[in-house]
């Protein structure tokens, strides 16, 4: 056949000529598409077949080069792809009716190397000789994946793995690669909106600011500094919440500053180094760590890459792993010692590990062995419920490990009893010889970050006290202040306080109303508040002001990964019709409205400026962080090896009451993540989870409406029968949309009863 | 010489006037436009067109070759994938905006070359003139129902 004449002259050849799959375009241009040598008809297979909700499989396409079903089975360790049928006629499909629903799946999209599997939700959008790459990180949780983000026409398109061998080899979650409808949108705010006559109305940037101004300084010099706080976030970046505790701190003048998850969590820098180790790359059986301990961290649900590596970890490093958490985790099917133990128990569980640490090693005198002389096997199995023989066998393999890792989540760190399970880790980790290997992991893309910056009511940025001699007056010279002594309040202090002993708050990027209805109640008692956000959220629909923020695939900010990894995400896109503004121009015209003049002339100038500011950031200005991102000289963190101890009170539970925990799942179906419709079918739904011995002794069914209630709160819900949930715990992850567990929980431990709804 | 001149002048007049009689009887050239259709080459390139099928189906696929040979980037297609109950194109995908700005372009036939389904066509409409810039943007809509339906498909 003759070549259409119009390729070899259309300037629709020179596009395909750039794109990345020209070769076969152009030798079918220039050759004609051929006539086949084959006399048999073409077999025919599934064009359009779904094997998940966001995967599409051509099976016509298909080569069958396994890579997907070697992919899935070699890291997922999840065989949900296979070959059927034989010779010729072989094709890959799911098992009958089991649609893959790894984690991580999406990644067989980018490694199929013919295109036979598609991106459901990102297909047809686009081609790819017409978006725009942009390299930048995922922001959905602490792992810090190296993303590339595919933008046209201002809209972002489409989210792939990008290869950083520290931190996700080429993989991302499924979560960063399909949920990111909320970027494009409608719902986004556009415009400052301002409460006039009880409605928001919107007005104009210099009109709102003047106003939080305004409001801001009449409130300072009525009620004193102290009556204002600030709320950052860790879905932020750094500049955005370096210039929002610089805000509080210098012109404001009081610590009142924190974000969710901050000074509320017993948190520990010491183990940083240690978690980097465990992303590096692992080729061979010469592991880095032989014995991974888990505790209270679910990294299938919470940080599914750092779930890849663990696995790895275990297979191809011939690691063991550990696991003390109250929910029979996906990981636990690799047969490690599994304690699953109650809501509750926590120090109970590790200080009667640490008695069966010296009981074996026979040591009777030591510092630490005092401390749990009154710790004997009953508690272990009655408090904490768990078995004594998994006890004695975790503590064989920490005793016995070369090096441990020991890796705990906020969950167990969370309020007063926080610092008890960490003193109590930070006993067990001691004597058994592995201080300098636990971790904490915090679950934002920015826990980290937030901590360095100095978003936390007691420490300056760079972990930096309040009264420190050396980077104090660094600060104060750089700053041109004095700074507040006093410690200020933590995120749940500032709430429960507000509208009392607090009279405004600054929210940027967090929702505590969603959280807990008292604190929404509280924040409705202020005399002002203002919300810097993407979305009109439950807490914005209640401020004074709402100045309308950018996401970070609009404005350029670094964020600091679980591992103190520093990383650039560039801006990809921007919206031509909104008048939303980064974080930084906000403050910075913000501050202008205090007489101040901080000169930012864009995010990377705030960047610089952190380099100066945070002595650990030294040196990182946006060209030195790269596209690899760069690491936090880790050289002055100390490890505290001093025993102390723990203790927490006894949480007892009546016939009938159940423990309550939550948690985090990564399809929370929570504000963002409910707006990309492909993925409304795998959210978790708001149900209570609890295991089907416990809803035999209640007379509950699967799919019962409950009302799951304590002396804070009462939740309407749906029953779901889950044999991973321990006997007497009743799950309700965090974050849910409209199952506010914050509620009944308090901050604390609970207990709750499950009744059938009467009608 | 005088006279000479008369003679020379009375011929020429002749002549002319000769033309004048000879063409009274042909048939004029120009047109009464707008009365008059204007008659119109079969390969002139007016104002776009989206086809369909007989069947009532849309010939475009959203493929967006259009868009890469436009050379003035007059095109946008926006794709979608087709509601495999109700397609609105066979395939697996159809263009849910399409749009040509008249104001960027300049006529080449790029687009209905690069077409492999041969849904987008150059029409015989000349007459763009318009009020508002906005008016100038060829909806989807619009270009599936052309004043004017029966294009010559122009051979290759």
């Amino acid at each position: 056949m003759q070549p259409r004449n119009w390729a070899s002259r259309s300037p629709s050849f020179v596009a395909i000529q750039n794109s990345s799959r020209w070769r076969a375009a152009a030798q079918t241009i220039r050759y004609g598409p051929g006539i086949s040598q084959l006399v048999e008809a073409k077999r025919h297979k599934n064009k359009h077949y779904l094997i998940s909700d966001t995967i599409v499989l051509d099976q016509e396409r298909c080569v069958v080069c396994w890579r997907c079903i070697r992919y899935l089975e070699e890291w997922e360790d999840k065989p949900q792809l296979g070959l059927f049928e034989r010779g010729g006629a072989t094709i890959i499909d799911i098992q009958p009716g089991q649609p893959v629903n790894a984690k991580t799946s999406g990644n067989i999209i980018d490694i199929c190397p013919v295109g036979a599997l598609t991106n459901r939700v990102a297909r047809f959008s686009f081609r790819p000789w017409e978006i725009e790459r942009t390299p930048s990180i995922c922001t959905q949780c602490s792992i810090g994946c190296n993303t590339r983000l595919d933008t046209r026409t201002h809209t972002l398109r489409r989210v792939v793995g990008r290869e950083n061998m520290q931190v996700n080899d080429q993989w991302i979650c499924d979560k960063g690669r399909f949920a990111n409808g909320w970027v494009n949108d409608e719902k986004r705010l556009t415009t400052p909106l301002v409460r006039k006559d009880g409605t928001l109305q919107p007005v104009s940037w210099p009109e709102a600011l003047t106003l939080v101004a305004e409001k801001l300084q009449a409130i300072k010099s009525s009620a004193g500094a102290d009556a204002i706080g600030g709320i950052g976030s860790a879905k932020l970046a750094n500049e955005s919440n370096y210039l929002l505790q610089r805000f509080m701190r210098q012109l404001i003048g009081t610590n009142n500053i924190d974000h969710r998850d901050g000074a509320d969590i017993a948190a520990l820098p010491s183990g940083l180094p240690a978690l980097a180790d465990l992303m590096k790359p692992q080729y061979g059986p010469d592991p880095k760590y032989d014995v991974i301990m888990l505790f209270g961290v679910d990294p299938s649900e919470e940080l599914p890459i750092l779930d890849l590596h663990l696995k790895r970890a275990v297979r191809r490093g011939k690691a063991q792993l550990i696991i003390a958490h109250p929910r029979r985790i996906e990981l636990t099917r690799y047969n490690g010692p599994f304690m699953q133990y109650m809501p509750g128990g926590e120090v109970a569980l590790l200080n009667g590990l640490l008695h069966l640490a010296a009981k074996a090693k026979e040591d009777k005198n030591s510092d630490a062995v005092k401390l749990v002389a009154k710790v004997t096997e009953k508690q272990l199995r009655e408090v904490a419920g768990v078995e004594v023989d998994a006890a004695k066998r975790a503590v064989e393999l920490l005793a016995n490990a070369k090096n441990a890792l020991i890796i705990y989540g906020p969950m167990p760190a969370r309020g007063a009893n926080g610092v008890q399970v960490r003193q109590a880790l930070q006993n067990l980790a001691n004597y058994t010889g592995h201080g300098e290997r636990l971790a904490y992991v915090g679950l934002d893309a920015n826990s980290q970050g937030c901590r360095d910056m100095g978003v936390l009511p007691n420490a300056l940025p760079g972990h930096v006290g309040l009264e420190d001699e050396l980077g104090r007056p660094h600060l104060e010279q750089l700053w041109g202040v004095t700074l507040p002594v006093t410690p200020g309040k933590s995120y749940s202090q500032l709430l429960d306080s507000a509208g009392d002993s607090i009279k405004a708050l600054y929210i940027m990027g967090a929702d505590p109303a969603s959280e807990r209805p008292n604190w929404a109640a509280n924040l409705d008692k202020l005399d002002f508040l203002v919300v810097q956000e993407i979305f009109l959220t439950e807490t914005a629909q209640m401020a004074d002001v709402v100045l309308p923020a950018v996401s970070w695939a609009e404005g350029n900010g670094t964020f600091t990964n679980l591992e103190r990894r520093v990383q650039r995400a560039a801006k990809a896109l921007g919206n031509p019709q909104t008048k939303a503004a980064p974080d930084w121009m906000i403050l910075d015209h913000l501050a202008g409205q205090f007489d101040a003049n901080w000169a930012h002339d864009s995010a990377q100038s705030v960047t610089a400026e952190i380099s100066h500011a945070v002595p650990l950031y030294a040196g990182m200005t946006w060209n030195a962080i790269g596209d690899q991102g760069r690491q936090w000289d880790a050289f002055g963190l100390r490890t505290s090896d001093d025993y102390a101890a723990a203790e927490q009170p006894v949480l007892t539970a009546e016939a009938g009451e159940l423990r309550l925990m939550d948690g985090t799942v990564l399809y929370d179906g929570g504000t963002l993540f409910g707006l990309t419709r492909q993925l409304s079918n795998v959210a978790f739904g708001l149900h209570v989870a609890v295991n089907p011995a416990d809803a035999a002794r209640l007379g509950l069914e699967d799919g019962t409406a409950v009302k799951v209630r304590n002396r804070y709160g009462i939740l309407t819900l749906s029953l779901k029968l889950d044999a991973t949930v321990k006997a007497g715990v009743a799950w309700i992850p965090a974050s849910l949309a409209g199952a506010p567990v914050g509620a009944l929980l308090n901050g604390g431990l609970e207990v709750v009863s499950i009744e059938k709804t009467d009608n | 010489m005088a006279i000479n001149n008369f003679f020379k002048g009375a011929v020429e007049i002749g002549t002319a006037m000769g033309v004048t009689l000879k063409t009274l009887t042909l048939k004029p050239v120009t047109t009464e436009y707008p009365r008059d259709p204007v008659p119109m080459y079969p390969r002139f390139r007016g104002k776009h067109e989206l086809r369909r099928y007989e069947s009532g189906m849309e010939r475009c696929i959203g493929c967006m070759l259009c868009e890469a040979a436009c050379p003035t980037g007059a095109i946008y297609v926006e794709a979608t994938e087709n509601d495999p109950e109700h397609p609105t194109s066979p395939g697996e995908r159809y263009a849910k905006v399409y749009e040509v700005n008249l104001l960027r372009c300049v006529f080449c036939g790029d687009c209905e070359e690069a077409c492999p389904t041969e849904a987008i066509v150059l029409g015989h409409e000349f007459a763009l003139a318009n009020y508002s810039r906005r008016d100038f943007i060829l909806t989807k809509e619009i270009l599936l129902n052309p004043g004017e339906p029966n294009v010559i498909i122009r051979p290759e």
